[in-house]
């Protein structure tokens, strides 16, 4: 909405304006970084800005609320950083999606809740080496052996012998490992 | 203008004081909520419509663009539009007006309201001054950030379409290349699903292989059913490359996933080329419909995710030589890079790999093939200058081998070609001497091509092939190693209309592996020739 007040100060190409300049901004936040402007949506007041080296072929997009530029400063015109015949594939992106949200999940998976930090350690340590999942605070190894808290080899329930034995093993390992690391 | 700019800014900034406290006074609502299904599908459809066709110059070309964008006028601009689309799937850290900050991936953004986004997956990483539904700890499966609390999404390590080479695609191939696009996509996530612990960088190796496996398995059979409708004769052939494409199948996935191996890609390349080698070869004697070449092509396309490179000229060309202009430019690169982004290589470079790589792929498949001898012979038999070389080939090939580092498409490609000895014959003579002047010359090589291709033949792609093992004989003046790439690489570019056929299929051999290549070859044949 305020972009529309500022567009009747250049009417004829609205569009163009700040496209390439490479700012800096300072946001009320406290957040201060620099980013060339890539493309403004006076519709929604968002702020589209690409940073990183010019060269690097990584770079971070900031998509970033006019409404919360505290400060800025011009530093320089460039060209419009987005390829004129820009071409995206709904089917890379769709995939891509999916794989990120695999593997969010599968990472989330890992993660105890309600668990100790030292549990979660522990957890990372034997996931190494074993299947391993949380089932609530207890760890589930090769889906027969369970360690309860406090994960001490005489938490080692269940199980075959042999596969108990083994977790035992593993267990006081990485615990040890843990001990001279800390 | 850019005292405009500024002036423009400052006006935004002085109304926004007046906003953000009004932000402040309002109660901060960050909603937990189900998929928005709604708003998913309205981003996805209103991409659909603007970017299936191609953005450019910050407005459509289409036909729909008067459409388009009068309907979305009110909604966001077309570049924000694509900008935004540039980080979806990707993690983003998202700053609320409170302060607080959230991790998760970048679902999709509602821009019929403003800028909502949501994610998925997301955590609360930093803890604002406000009171929010949404604790520290848990994670949110779906998270909906109202644009009226968000500040902002910073993805990180983003490689922008426009970034590189890879981005970049024609309007006009777009639609072409797309599909194969899907397939590989498609293969990705199938790997994926193979092991969804893995990382995506780590398992595209991986479960590519296995992937690649299982495919191959079955497009072999579906060979080996063809073949045995079209002649039973071939069988014992067929079953000869099955058992080798096993093989090489197996060497794939055990080595695979150490791609600096390069030595492992040549031992690859060269079983596969026997193996798919003889199939393919049976079906053009019998002068099966070329539609099946397409639909294998495809699926070997798909098999070999890590070394494939799809050229969708090479079908083309055989059944339609009219499309092979267009085809010619489309080049698919597999997804050895990082990025999953980048999918597509700009025509330009591609053409001097090409001529390099051709020639030895052409030499593989000779040497590799246990039914070349036959074929050679007759080949021999044409031309004079032809026997002598061809059974030098042979030999070298061997030598080659080890110090190639070709990916297995190539052989695949090829060996429709490499197998049609009966249209050699007829084209032969013209190449033939042709092909001795052209060790030195390279121009007058690509001349002949054009000849052969202008020939009303129906097999132009095989005078091509042909040619490239004699490029190679020819380039052999061992003597000058460093002029030999050179001269391939001007033939090449000079060569008009047959090369450019093969060119899309060659392009998928990858520039890395050229180097090494071509010096071994020459010293070789260098030996050899003299």
């Amino acid at each position: 909405m305020a972009m529309e007040s500022g567009s009747s100060v250049n009417n004829n190409n609205p569009d163009e304006f700040a496209v390439g300049c490479f700012l800096s901004i300072r946001t009320t936040l406290g957040d201060e970084f620099e980013g060339q402007v890539v493309t403004f949506d006076r519709a929604t007041n968002f702020l589209g800005l690409l940073e990183g080296s010019k060269h690097g072929p990584l770079r971070n997009i900031r998509i970033l609320s006019a409404d919360y530029i505290k400060d800025f400063t011009f530093l320089g015109q460039g060209h419009d950083p987005l390829p004129i015949d820009s071409h995206l594939d709904l089917h890379t992106l769709q995939s891509r999606e999916l794989l990120a949200i695999r593997q969010a999940e599968a990472e989330a998976e890992r993660i105890g809740v309600g668990v100790s930090s030292e549990a979660q350690i522990i957890f990372d340590a034997l996931s190494k080496t074993l299947p391993v999942h949380w089932d609530k605070t207890v760890i589930v190894v090769m889906n027969e052996v369970r360690v309860s808290s406090p994960y001490h080899s005489e938490c080692v329930i269940g199980g075959t012998p042999a596969a108990n034995d083994r977790v035992k093993k593993v267990l006081e390992f990485e615990r040890k490992r843990l001990q001279l690391r800390g | 203008m850019e005292k405009e700019t500024t002036h423009k800014f400052t006006i935004v900034y002085k109304k926004n004081t007046n906003v953000v406290c009004r932000f402040q006074i309002s109660s901060h609502s960050i909603i937990h909520s189900e998929i928005h299904h709604q708003q998913k599908k309205l981003l996805e459809r209103k991409t659909k419509n603007q970017f299936a066709m191609g953005y450019r110059n910050k407005s459509l070309v289409t036909k729909d663009q008067t459409i388009s964008s009068s309907s979305n006028c009110e909604s966001l601009s077309d570049a924000m539009l694509v900008f935004t689309m540039n980080i979806i799937g990707l993690p983003v850290d998202v700053h609320v007006k409170d302060g607080s900050v959230f991790s998760g991936i970048f679902y999709t953004a509602s821009v019929d309201d403003r800028f909502g986004i949501v994610l998925k997956q997301a955590r609360m990483t930093k803890k604002g001054i406000g009171h929010s539904n949404v604790g520290k700890e848990a994670l949110i499966d779906t998270l909906v950030v109202q644009s009226k609390d968000l500040v902002q999404v910073i993805a990180k390590g983003v490689t922008l379409p426009g970034d590189g080479d890879n981005g970049k695609i024609t309007g006009e191939d777009e639609e072409a290349v797309t599909p194969k696009v899907c397939c590989s996509e498609n293969r990705s996530v199938d790997a994926e699903q193979v092991n969804q612990s893995r990382q995506a960088g780590d398992n595209n190796s991986k479960g590519k292989a296995d992937d690649c496996r299982q495919k191959f398995e079955f497009h072999s059979e579906k060979n080996d059913e063809k073949i045995q409708s079209l002649d039973s004769g071939h069988e014992i052939i067929t079953c000869l490359g099955q058992v080798k494409a096993d093989k090489a199948n197996d060497q794939g996935s055990e080595r695979s996933t150490s791609p600096d191996s390069t030595s492992t890609h040549s031992t690859l390349s060269e079983d596969l080329s026997e193996a798919s080698h003889n199939i393919p070869a049976k079906i053009i004697e019998k002068s099966a419909p070329r539609g099946a070449d397409c639909t294998r092509n495809a699926k070997e396309f798909k098999l070999n995710p890590a070394a494939k490179i799809f050229s969708p000229s090479f079908v083309y060309p055989i059944s339609a030589p009219s499309a092979v202009p267009t085809a010619a430019n489309m080049v698919y690169m597999p997804n050895s890079s990082p990025a999953p982004n980048m999918v597509y290589m700009p025509n330009s470079s591609p053409p001097v790999h090409v001529a390099t790589l051709q020639p030895e792929v052409g030499f593989n498949n000779f040497a590799s093939r246990p039914s070349v001898p036959v074929k050679v012979s007759q080949y021999g038999n044409l031309t004079v200058g032809n026997a002598g070389s061809g059974s030098q080939f042979s030999q070298p090939i061997v030598g080659q081998l080890a110090h190639r580092t070709q990916p297995l498409q190539y052989a695949a490609h090829y060996t429709p070609v490499l197998s049609e000895p009966a249209y050699l014959q007829s084209n032969s003579p013209a190449v033939m001497a042709g092909r001795s002047t052209q060790l030195v010359y390279v121009q007058q090589v690509s001349h002949d091509l054009v000849h052969g291709v202008t020939a009303p033949f129906p097999t132009r792609p095989l005078l091509n092939h042909v040619q490239f093992p004699k490029h190679q004989g020819g380039a052999f003046s061992q003597a000058i190693p460093v002029v030999m790439p050179p001269s391939v690489i001007t033939s090449a570019q000079q060569q008009t209309f047959a090369f450019q056929n093969h060119i899309p299929v060659l392009q998928p051999g990858f520039s890395p592996p050229r180097p090494i290549s071509i010096p071994g070859s020459n010293g070789f044949y260098g030996t050899k020739f003299s």
